[in-house]
């Protein structure tokens, strides 16, 4: 093998790649928010909704969750302009990462909702808590400190593999970024190198605020590695 | 002065009627004491009062007003004048013993944070937590969780105090610390309907005890009434085997 690494052409671009990270940051951050507030509503639904409601949201979840995300992304971006529907491959992303992970996240939550204590929630309710005030200071506390790994885990899964697929239909987050920027002049191995030890940062950085923030706001003990 | 009156009430879990036809009623100041054998129906005559387990049949009336559990309002008032301390607790675990005590009377009833603190601090020496304040109810022993299941009870400043079997998960110890907290409670006037066990105890707080058997009242008057002279079999028999122990 005769390949020399130059990394040079790498540093000089470095300022776009770091562009790139920020964007798959937000992207990521965005996608969880809002897959999360689906989740909890989902969640919420399939543990008080009535039937009518309740078929809906199973329906969304297993079609979500059967199928892969960039068949849903590609959906958005390639499908829907045939119906005259045409969102900027930002949006595509965005909308299609928060759905799916309001599927993902529906069946976390919901196992949150269901090791939630009938009796805690009795106690509330002769304390005179109205049932959204029984969600909020009982059920969701108790599902955040239940379930807090698994979204955490879910937001690491979001954030690298989730908005890597932005790549694909021309969004410049850091894997879009490092494709663009390698096609230029064929340091593939370069970039990437680089890139990858970026997803190292990133997710370190994302697993351990997770971790100190788990800990200060519910009392979970996760383990950082 | 008549505080409580519970009239003929009826209630089911699907299709096993586990209250038929209790009735009962309660002078403001005295103490009533339910006892009876595992499964007849005294957690259920409790969570009826509370609008918990809905009542198919009669009615329940505080000071001459009769709730109805089908207004929301209605459940409301009866829930701010009793107050229950369930047979597991119930604590919310995501609270600290404070928080536990001082929630509902500073989110609901929004009366001043200092003010609550002050009286929940109190009260948690009352039942002798008051080094506990920080703790989460995982972090307590079941007697502990007990006590402060009381302390939150109390810090609502019910008129009538509904207790659960609240020494059965006690030792012996913390048994006499809990039933001399009933015992102040009772000194200072607090209305209360009490499920126990603890005979002895009865007989010296109660001022009515109402023995119950699969869902009925079989017979009702005070202590010495009932445990010196029952007058059905069931009675005798009940008594004479726990009062053995
Ligand atoms: N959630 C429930 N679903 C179905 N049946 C129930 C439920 N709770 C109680 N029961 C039944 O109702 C009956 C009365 O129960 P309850 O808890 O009032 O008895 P209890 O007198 O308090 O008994 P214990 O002394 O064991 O606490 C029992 O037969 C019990 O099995
Ligand atoms: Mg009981």
């Amino acid at each position: 093998m005769n390949y020399t690494f130059q990394y040079g052409v790498v540093w000089k671009n470095l300022g776009e790649l770091f562009d790139g990270a920020i964007l798959t940051f937000q992207l990521g951050a965005v996608s969880f928010a809002g897959g999360a507030l689906i989740g909890l509503f989902c969640a919420a639904l399939i543990a008080y909704g009535p039937f009518i409601l309740r078929l809906p949201v199973h329906v969304y979840v297993v079609a979500v969750t059967n199928t892969p995300a960039l068949i849903q992304i590609y959906f958005l971006y390639y499908g829907l302009p045939e119906f005259g529907i045409r969102w900027s491959s930002e949006a595509c992303l965005l909308i299609g990462l928060i759905l799916n992970a309001g599927a993902y996240l529906t069946l976390i939550m919901r196992a949150g909702f269901l090791s939630v204590r009938r009796t805690e929630l009795e106690a509330g309710q002769v304390l005179g808590l109205s049932i959204v005030q029984q969600v909020r200071y009982i059920v969701v506390p108790h599902i955040a400190k239940s379930i807090y790994p698994a979204m955490a885990n879910f937001f690491i899964v979001i954030l690298v593999m989730g908005t890597s697929i932005g790549s694909l239909i021309g969004v410049d987050e850091l894997t879009g970024q490092a494709i663009n920027l390698s096609s230029v002049n064929y340091r593939w191995l370069e970039y990437f190198t680089v890139v990858a030890l970026m997803y190292v940062v990133l997710t370190f950085i994302a697993s351990v605020g997770l971790a100190l923030l788990g800990r200060w706001a519910f009392r979970v003990k996760a383990r950082i590695f | 002065m008549l505080h409580l009156g519970v009239n003929d009430i009826r209630a089911s879990y699907g299709a096993l009627e586990v209250l038929r036809g209790i009735s009962m009623s309660v002078k403001k100041g005295e103490i009533s004491a339910l006892v009876g054998p595992s499964g007849s129906g005294k957690s259920t005559v409790l969570r009826a009062l509370v609008g918990l387990t809905p009542i198919t049949g009669g009615n329940i009336e505080i000071a001459g007003q009769t709730i109805d559990y089908r207004s929301a309002r209605s459940v409301r008032a009866a829930r701010d004048t009793m107050a229950i301390v369930f047979q597991q607790y119930n604590l919310f675990q995501n609270m600290t013993v404070m928080g536990n005590v001082t929630f509902a009377p500073i989110k609901i009833k929004r009366r001043p944070v200092a003010e609550v603190e002050a009286q929940a601090k109190k009260l948690l020496d009352l039942v002798g937590l008051g080094d506990k304040h920080g703790a989460y109810p995982d972090q307590l022993s079941g007697g502990q969780q007990q006590r402060v299941a009381i302390a939150r009870a109390l810090a609502l400043e019910p008129k009538i105090l509904l207790l659960d079997e609240v020494t059965s998960a006690l030792d012996p110890e913390l048994v006499t610390e809990v039933l001399d907290t009933i015992r102040r409670l009772a000194g200072e006037g607090m209305t209360m309907i009490l499920v126990s066990h603890e005979m002895a105890f009865v007989r010296e707080v109660a001022n009515q005890v109402v023995f119950m058997d699969r869902g009925e009242i079989i017979e009702s008057g005070t202590p010495r009434e009932i445990f010196d002279n029952p007058k059905t079999d069931r009675a005798q028999d009940f008594f004479s085997k726990i009062l053995r122990h």
